[in-house]
C-alpha cells in the first residue's frame, strides 16, 4: 500500500472505489442479462467467473460485459449465492 | 585524476543582472521602460529589478500586485533560467579563449586565472583590454540590442586573489575596469564598505554597531578580538579585509573524449531505429560523470555498415551544450541528408570537445524545479484550506492502492482525505 505523504492513514477514513452498485437484470432462457433497469442488451460481449475466498466466505461472481441499446458498455455481475445483479467497472 | 589549474593573479567579469540583460537583449524596447523579472518559482514574486523599476521604489522580492501598485508601467517577464544559463555558458566560452583558467560564480560572475599571460598580453592593463574587447566582441545574437543591454553594463576588476578581484570589479564603472596592482591590495581594501565582504545581515548588522564601516576599520582590530566576536566567520572576514586571504582562481580540466557504443545484433537500415540508438548513445554519453561541469562542442558519430565499409559525421556545435535535443539534431540532419550506404552493425558516438559550463547552474535549474514544485503544493495547500473553510469539510480525497492484486475490482483500490 502507497500511503499519502502527509495524511495519516485510518481505516475509518478509507473509501472504498468502483463499489458494486445494485441493477435490475432480467435474464433470457439461457441465464444471460437480456436488460438492465429495462433498457435492453444487444449482445453480450464477454463473460467469465471469479471464485474467491473459498477459504471463508466464498464469493463467487459471473460477469457479464454487454453492450446495451444505445450503445453503451456495463460490465455486470450476478452474486451466485444471494441472485443480486451488480454493475461494476472492470 | 589531473589535478586542477590554479592562479593567484585573478580578474573578474561581472555583468550584474545578467538574467535580466538577457531578456532586454533579446526584447526590443525593454531597456526603456521600468523593467522586472519574476523568480523561477511559483511565488510570483519579482526576483530582479531594472534600475528604472528601482527608482519608483520596486525591489526584489515584492509581489506582483505591490510592483504594480508602485509602477503602474512596470514590464514583467517570465524568467527563462535554460535560456540564462546557455548565454552564460556562452560568455565562458568567449572568455575561455583569453585563459584557460575559468571559474565560474553566480551567473554573471566569472573569474579568469591571469597568472602567465602577461607572456601573451603584457600589463594587467593588457590583459584587461584584451578581456574588454572579448566581451565586446561575444555576441551572436541581434548586435543592436546586445550592444544596447549587456555590453556596456559589464564591470571588470584585476587583483591578486579572487576577493580582490571581485571588489574590483564591484567598483568599477559600467563597460571599464580597476586594477589593483600587486602589493596595492591592502590600500584599496581599506577604503571599500564592509558591504563588499560575503556577510550575512545579521553580521552586517552587529559590524555596522559596532561602528564599522570599512574593510580597514575592520583589519585594523586585533584578528583574535574579531574572531571572538565573530567565531571562524570573523577570521575568515578579518583576513579578507586584511588582504592576508589569497583565493586563487580554480580552473576545470577538460574531460578526454566520452565514447558510448552500440552493437546491433543485426544489421539495422531503418533511419528510425538509428535515430532511436542515437538518443540512446548520446543519453548515455551524457550521464557519464566526467561530463559534469561542462558542456558539448564537438561530436562524433562513426556507424559500422554491413561489408566493412564506414559512415562518419563529425558535428562542431555552435552554441556548446549538454541537452540531448540540440546535440542530435545536427545528426539527424546529416542522418537525412547522407545517409550510411547500408545497414549499419555498429554505431559509436563520441563527445569529442568541451566547453566549460557550471554545476551551479545545473543546480539553479534543479533548484527552480523544485521551487516550482513547492510552490505547486502551496498552491494546492491553500486551495484546500479554502474549499474546507467555504464547505465546512474537505472534498478532496487521494486514490491509494489497497489490494492492486485483488480480482475483487473494489479491493483494489480506495479514497482517503486529502490534508496537504
Amino acid at each position: 500500500m502507497v500511503a499519502p505523504a502527509r495524511a495519516p492513514l485510518r481505516a475509518d477514513r478509507l473509501r472504498a472505489l468502483n463499489v458494486p452498485q445494485p441493477v435490475a437484470v432480467e435474464c433470457d432462457a439461457e441465464d444471460r442479462p437480456h436488460t438492465v433497469d429495462t433498457i435492453v442488451v444487444e449482445a453480450v460481449l464477454e463473460s467469465w467467473r471469479i471464485d474467491d475466498e473459498w477459504w471463508r466466505q466464498s464469493i463467487t461472481r459471473c460477469y457479464h460485459e454487454v453492450l446495451l441499446d444505445g450503445g453503451k458498455r456495463v460490465v455486470l455481475f450476478e452474486d451466485v449465492a444471494t441472485g443480486e445483479w451488480f454493475a461494476q467497472m472492470p | 585524476m589531473p589535478q586542477r589549474p590554479t592562479s593567484s593573479l585573478a580578474a573578474c567579469v561581472w555583468i550584474p543582472l545578467f538574467p535580466l540583460r538577457c531578456e532586454e537583449a533579446r526584447r526590443e524596447g525593454l531597456t526603456s521602460h521600468p523593467t522586472a523579472l519574476l523568480a523561477p518559482d511559483l511565488s510570483r514574486k519579482l526576483w530582479q529589478v531594472s534600475p528604472l523599476a528601482r527608482h519608483t521604489g520596486v525591489r526584489p522580492g515584492m509581489t506582483v500586485s505591490q510592483a504594480i501598485g508602485l509602477c503602474p508601467t512596470l514590464r514583467l517577464c517570465e524568467p527563462d533560467p535554460v535560456h540564462y544559463d546557455e548565454r552564460f555558458a556562452c560568455l565562458l566560452a568567449a572568455l575561455n579563449e583569453i585563459s584557460p583558467v575559468i571559474e565560474a560564480g553566480e551567473l554573471g560572475l566569472v573569474y579568469l586565472g591571469t597568472d602567465g599571460l602577461e607572456g601573451i598580453y603584457g600589463l594587467p592593463e593588457k590583459i584587461v583590454e584584451a578581456i574588454k574587447r572579448t566581451l565586446e566582441s561575444w555576441n551572436d545574437g541581434p548586435k543592436d540590442s546586445f550592444h544596447r543591454s549587456i555590453v556596456p553594463s559589464f564591470r571588470v576588476g584585476w587583483g591578486t586573489g579572487k576577493f580582490t578581484a571581485w571588489v574590483a570589479a564591484s567598483r568599477a564603472k559600467p563597460g571599464e575596469a580597476v586594477i589593483v596592482p600587486s602589493g596595492g591590495e591592502g590600500k584599496f581594501l581599506a577604503s571599500q564598505p564592509i558591504a563588499v565582504l560575503p556577510l550575512d545581515p545579521d553580521t552586517h548588522r552587529r559590524l555596522r554597531q559596532l561602528g564599522i564601516r570599512t574593510l580597514g576599520a575592520l583589519a585594523a582590530l586585533p584578528e583574535e578580538a574579531v574572531t571572538a566576536q565573530f567565531g571562524a566567520v570573523g577570521r575568515k572576514l578579518w583576513r579578507l579585509a586584511a588582504g592576508q586571504t589569497v583565493e586563487p582562481v580554480v580552473g576545470g580540466v577538460a574531460p578526454e573524449p566520452i565514447v558510448a557504443a552500440l552493437t546491433f545484433f543485426t544489421p539495422v537500415g531503418e533511419r528510425d531505429l538509428i535515430e532511436r540508438a542515437i538518443d540512446q548513445l548520446i543519453a548515455r554519453a551524457l550521464k557519464d560523470p566526467r561530463r559534469i561541469g561542462w558542456r558539448v562542442q564537438a561530436v562524433r558519430l562513426v556507424a559500422e555498415v554491413e561489408g566493412g565499409r564506414s559512415w562518419l559525421a563529425d558535428i562542431l556545435l555552435k552554441d556548446p551544450t549538454a541537452d540531448a535535443a540540440r546535440i542530435v539534431a545536427p545528426l539527424r540532419t546529416r542522418l537525412e541528408q547522407a545517409p550510411p550506404a547500408g545497414a549499419v552493425t555498429r554505431l559509436v558516438l563520441e563527445l569529442t570537445a568541451f566547453a566549460p559550463g557550471t554545476t551551479e547552474l545545473q543546480l539553479f535549474a534543479r533548484d527552480a524545479v523544485a521551487a516550482a514544485r513547492a510552490g505547486q503544493q502551496r498552491a494546492l495547500a491553500n486551495a484546500a484550506r479554502e474549499i474546507r473553510q467555504r464547505l465546512k469539510r474537505i472534498y478532496l480525497y487521494h486514490v491509494i492502492e489497497v489490494q492492486p492484486w485483488s480480482r475483487l475490482p473494489e479491493r483494489r483500490y480506495a479514497l482517503i482525505d486529502f490534508e496537504p
